[in-house]
């Protein structure tokens, strides 16, 4: 942990404020990424990972969002107040962020070679040569075939994989500090993720770049995370290294989904689930959030939302089970 | 692609004959005649009405049979001779040659100003939805839409040129067409055709811009460090035009054959509207026939340029 911290988010809170009612997709997320770690935020849908990614750069529809609370800081600026010429020098440029559809998040009647220059003009990142040149050696570096012809190519024109790889490529264009990777996976079929997957990994390694991998599929966790924070409606639940979080889960929601991965050695009748549903974004329950489905509830739980504790030195979580002073009343 | 085109404009000439050939049909079996004009004349001179008639009628080959009459029509229009113009005594070719620029300058200008003034005033109300200026924006074009042109331009004089002063109340041809004086003139009948069209691409733009707003590709611009200007300007208003443009095309068929008449005769404006106008009255059949298959010509011509800008616009489109 002697690493540099790069990016520093502090209790974070983004709202929406729906006719409906405010609806808080993320309440209270916290945590550190180090320089060239990979950090996976994992949990289910709709518990707020993908809201975390775009409130780091601001890019939620504001109205209806609003960050109620919280700081992030880059390099000691905080991007939720910093003006916003000054935020859109960090987005693209040392703030990167790589899309789950690559499909609907490309433009669709602008070519990858005008898509991928275009931002490294933005940010006059073209010293060594031209934008065009850079544009080819990014597209080569995603192993895609015939870098050249591709640019000239339209979205529709290419399969799922290429997409996707292209846009990495587009993320990549101006030497980000930090990738933002929003399910990159979800939307390609197995093969093209094991290329995705090992794409990044080095890609972490040789530049040294800072990840943060938003996923719900633990077993991509296992391959490219260094530490995991699981997040469980709109807040981190528990902080831990990769092999911490698969190994000695603390937290009863992160037990809850260890157990539910398959293990492919023993033959099971029916796969394990966590009963009841994630709380609805308007209503999440008071104390724990996770008291209603918790195995191993209290009172307690019930009533007093738990702290982030320490568990291991490395390892934190929020839940009342690893306090002492409750524990130890009872 | 090249058998695309070649394909549409065969259509484009089978349709501008059937067109061609029905008003000549519907005006050559009316119950008037073109030579109805002369006889008052004739009448007021003393002379034989019916023999003078004859004599005309056979000049002009008007007592042949209608299927004569249209074959000869016919073959003389596709040697290049547009027929001859009985209430202005001169080659219809020769007539339409110097009127035809005043509809020109006037449906150019119009249409200019209806894209630029509707199109971006449609992108600010959609970039401020549920705003202020947005909701004046929309109260704009519901009363633009649902003014008609012509009182439009009647109001128009009344309040600009008759109260205030600031134009003549007719157009005055004795100002060449390139001269400021000319430009000005065209202020008011610009905004009596243009007014209509620019309030219906408001609501069209504020729509399509707010259908692209929220996707996601807009998020993706964002992310990579674009200014706001380059997010709506570049990345949303290129994926709402192509809407825009289908509209605009067709909208300018219409502002061809309807508004733009209209807005010529409250002027006084003598462009191809005016000619035709009394052509119908004066039954020249030749003029109305020559003026409706410019304009059939133009409105083909214009929808095939649509459909061809398209594939421009969204590389996604190919034709067969």
């Amino acid at each position: 942990m002697s690493a540099k911290t790069l990016l520093e988010v502090k209790d974070l809170k983004t709202w929406f404020y729906t006719r409906r009612g405010i609806v808080k997709a993320v309440n209270g997320v916290s945590f550190t990424l180090d320089e060239g770690e990979c950090l996976c935020l994992v949990g289910e849908s709709g518990c707020g990972k993908s809201v975390t990614a775009l409130s780091i750069l601001r890019l939620f529809d504001s109205p209806p969002g609003k960050i109620v609370e919280g700081k992030v800081l880059y390099e000691g600026l905080d991007l939720t107040t910093c003006p916003i010429p000054q935020l859109r020098n960090i987005r693209g440029k040392d703030i990167a962020m790589v899309f789950q559809n690559a499909q609907s998040a490309l433009n669709p009647v602008f070519t990858i070679g005008d898509q991928i220059e275009e931002q490294i003009n933005t940010h006059r990142m073209h010293h060594n040569g031209t934008a065009r040149e850079k544009a080819v050696a990014l597209l080569e570096e995603m192993k895609i075939p015939e870098a050249v012809g591709a640019l000239k190519m339209y979205p529709h024109q290419m399969s799922g994989g290429m997409k996707q790889r292209a846009m990495i490529a587009m993320g990549l264009s101006c030497d980000p500090r930090i990738l933002i990777a929003d399910e990159p996976t979800t939307a390609v079929d197995v093969t093209i993720r094991a290329q995705i997957i090992y794409i990044l990994q080095e890609l972490k390694a040789r530049r040294n770049m800072s990840i943060i991998f938003i996923t719900h599929d633990l077993s991509l966790v296992r391959e490219i995370g260094d530490r995991a924070a699981v997040v469980y409606a709109g807040k981190v639940v528990e902080i831990a290294p990769v092999e911490h979080i698969l190994r000695k889960p603390a937290h009863p929601y992160t037990i809850g989904l260890i157990s539910c991965l398959p293990d492919i050695s023993t033959e099971v009748k029916r796969l394990p689930s966590i009963p009841g549903n994630t709380p609805n974004p308007m209503d999440i329950p008071s104390g724990c959030p996770f008291h209603p489905r918790c195995p191993s509830v209290m009172d307690i739980c019930h009533t007093v939302e738990p702290e982030m504790l320490n568990i291991s030195g490395v390892q934190t979580a929020a839940c009342h089970l690893y306090d002492a002073d409750i524990m130890g009343k009872r | 692609m090249r058998n695309y085109i070649i394909k549409r404009l065969i259509y484009s000439i089978i349709i501008a004959w059937g067109i061609l050939t029905i008003t000549f049909v519907l005006l050559r079996v009316g119950p008037s005649s073109p030579v109805d004009r002369y006889i008052l004349n004739i009448a007021a001179r003393g002379q034989d009405v019916d023999s003078v008639k004859q004599a005309i009628e056979a000049r002009y080959g008007l007592n042949k049979p209608i299927t004569e009459q249209y074959f000869s029509y016919m073959g003389n229009l596709l040697q290049g001779n547009w027929g001859w113009s009985f209430s202005a005594s001169m080659p219809v070719l020769e007539l339409i040659g110097s009127h035809w620029i005043y509809s020109f300058q006037l449906i150019l200008l119009a249409t200019i100003f209806a894209i630029i003034l509707g199109v971006g005033l449609g992108m600010l109300a959609a970039v401020k939805q549920n705003t202020k200026f947005d909701y004046a924006a929309s109260i704009f074009s519901f009363i633009g839409i649902s003014i008609p042109g012509f009182w439009l331009g009647l109001m128009l004089i009344l309040v600009f040129a008759v109260y205030l002063g600031f134009f003549k109340t007719y157009y005055d041809t004795n100002y060449p067409i390139w001269s400021l004086e000319n430009l000005k003139q065209l202020i008011l009948p610009v905004m009596a055709l243009g007014i209509g069209e620019l309030a219906g691409y408001v609501r069209y733009t504020r729509s399509a811009m707010l259908d692209n707003l929220h996707k996601e590709f807009v998020t993706t611009a964002r992310a990579k460090g674009l200014p706001e200007s380059t997010v709506i300007g570049k990345h949303v208003l290129r994926n709402a035009i192509l809407p825009l443009v289908t509209i605009i095309m067709f909208d300018l068929g219409s502002v061809v054959f309807g508004g733009a008449y209209l807005t010529e005769i409250v002027f006084g404006i003598p462009g191809l509207g005016q000619v035709s106008f009394n052509a119908i009255f004066a039954d020249d059949y030749a003029v109305v026939v020559a003026v409706t298959l410019i304009g059939t010509f133009l409105v083909l011509f214009i929808n095939l340029a649509t459909d061809l800008f398209y594939t421009y616009l969204d590389p996604r489109i190919r034709y067969e």
